[in-house]
């Protein structure tokens, strides 16, 4: 079972750049001045690469968040980076500079942790229900600022502020994809250097604490890289949900092994799933659906389902 | 002294103080709620203070490793988040001393069968064993049992004496129970709490002598000279 379904997504991920609304004739694909290549190259695989790096980093994310908060139902977007990096973009748009507006979305990002962070380090020991709590207040409180923003927009505006909330992985150039590809690069390094704790954790706090590990500090450390890594990719899609809760998930039923054992494939899957997710969405519609209504559609039901299978 | 407290006092307990010579070890005893596992949470660090000190070192001041290898606390239950990590992963993760293989210990208690076995099917008393096992290869200067015989069958009980009551088995060993049969043929030194103060603390011999339980015990307990009984 888990050779097929690695033989099917690894064949996903060759073909993917080949889909899409206009085909793309192999023989013209070839020479490097026609249209086919220039699509191929500067949209397609671009395409599919962002998918696929922020995909892995949203997956790999929610694995880790899962196991620092002892909550199956925690996602990257748990503490409100996704939050801050929104009401964030809608500020840069309401200001004239929406050309800024991932730089802007990662500073949102990166700001909540911050604030979280500095409100954590306040309390005695580590305390992920206090901080999951933070995290929601803070994400109430952007709610209503970025309302504000609405109230504060033009038509054109709101519109530019909504795409953004529906995520999506139109705009990108190979640079911000070199940047995507280091954050995911690092996120992963941390694990590997990490894995012998992480896997302490997988037991206890108390347990971890006793072999030696700083709990405390471990977990801020993984939160921090994790929330940098989805910082810089919700900067650049927009928040794309599920897709953290969900391949985790199936990958602890597919695996039947502990989450240690689930770092990379949940890397691996996280991003098959968004680069299928995008296919999706670019050939259903005529005009392409938002990906992150996709993987709602998608994610949602199956977690359901999941759940359902669960309990029985 | 290596493992040392000195005037520990909490919600729970009160102006603890008492050291442990090189080598030996201690029954923890005492009531429901009298406060021995926060008492164990202290001494292990799980608790913070300054109140602890090993081999002259305050425990606040050890980490990682070094913390590791002074002081280790074994729960009564096995707490394990993961749902799929199986037995012989759990015990690598406290595999500190090498020259002890896993299979090894857990052959000492008798559950090479569980190596495979995912931790969160363990029963009550398998998951005991299991943790018992990781002291054992955690192998630390001081380990702390909770209540390691609370779930046993009697003749795991038995294996787990056996493994307690050995001097060649852990440098040295502080064990909270209710089981006054087990302290009584262990023959530590006693520490009895209660209400958060230490009542009693001495050798085995001056605890189990029948006026001393009847002080404690309130004539619940009862010294047959080669056993200790409860008396309903």
């Amino acid at each position: 079972m888990k050779t097929l379904v690695l033989l099917a997504s690894l064949s996903l991920l060759v073909a993917a750049p080949f889909f899409g609304q206009i085909d793309l004739p192999i023989d013209e694909l070839l020479q490097p001045h026609s249209m086919a290549h220039q699509v191929f190259m500067q949209i397609r695989l671009p395409r599919v690469l962002l998918a696929f790096l922020v995909g892995g980093i949203l997956s790999l994310g929610g694995l880790v968040f899962q196991v620092v908060f002892r909550n199956p139902m925690s996602t990257p977007y748990t503490l409100g980076v996704a939050s801050g990096a929104t009401l964030f973009t809608a500020i840069a748009i309401i200001v004239g500079l929406g050309a800024y507006s991932p730089l802007f979305a990662f500073v949102g990002a990166m700001m909540t942790v911050l604030i979280l962070f500095a409100v954590a380090s306040r309390f005695g020991g580590y305390d992920p229900t206090a901080l999951l709590l933070v995290g929601i207040a803070l994400g109430f409180f952007y709610a209503a600022a970025l309302m504000v923003m609405y109230a504060l927009s033009t038509l054109q505006e709101s519109y530019e502020i909504l795409r953004f909330t529906m995520g999506s992985l139109d705009i990108v150039g190979f640079g911000q994809i070199g940047i995507l590809a280091a954050a995911a690069a690092l996120l992963l390094l941390m694990m590997r250097y990490y894995k012998e704790a992480f896997k302490a954790l997988l037991v206890s706090y108390e347990f971890a604490f006793l072999q030696g590990i700083h709990v405390k500090k471990l977990s801020y450390t993984l939160l921090f890289a994790v929330s940098v890594a989805v910082g810089a990719a919700v900067s650049l899609t927009g928040p794309i949900g599920f897709v953290g809760l969900i391949i985790p998930h199936m990958l602890a039923t597919l695996y039947q092994q502990s989450a240690e054992k689930l770092l990379v494939p949940s890397f691996f899957y996280g991003g098959v799933f968004l680069v299928l997710c995008d296919l999706i969405a670019r050939s259903l519609a005529d005009a392409t659906l938002p990906i992150g209504v996709v993987t709602s559609f998608v994610g949602a039901p199956f977690f359901i389902y999941l759940l359902l299978r669960k309990r029985k | 002294m290596p493992l040392h407290i000195t005037d520990y006092s909490d919600e729970i307990l009160h102006n603890i103080s008492f050291g442990l010579e090189a080598g030996s070890h201690l029954c923890i005893l005492g009531a429901n709620g009298a406060g021995k596992t926060t008492l164990a949470k202290v001494l292990c660090g799980l608790i913070d203070s300054d109140a602890v000190t090993i081999d002259g070192k305050s425990l606040r001041h050890l980490h990682g490793t070094a913390r590791a290898k002074a002081v280790n606390y074994i729960p009564s239950k096995l707490e394990i988040f993961d749902a799929h990590m199986r037995v012989e992963e759990l015990l690598a993760l406290s595999h500190f001393d090498t020259a002890l293989h896993i299979g090894d210990a857990l052959e000492r208690l008798q559950i090479t069968h569980l190596q495979d076995h995912p931790c969160q099917t363990l029963s009550s008393g398998e998951s005991q064993l299991v943790l018992s096992a990781s002291a054992l290869l955690h192998s630390a200067r001081h380990t702390l049992f909770d209540e390691p015989t609370a779930n046993l069958d009697p003749m795991r009980m038995r294996t787990l004496f056996h493994l307690l009551a050995d001097d060649a088995v852990l440098q040295s060993k502080i064990v909270i129970t209710h089981n006054l049969e087990l302290a009584y043929k262990l023959g530590f030194d006693i520490l009895y709490l209660e209400a958060g103060h230490i009542r009693f603390h001495g050798s085995a011999e001056r605890f189990f002598a029948q006026s001393q339980l009847d002080t404690l015990y309130h004539g619940s307990v009862k010294n047959l000279g080669d056993h200790v009984v409860v008396s309903l």
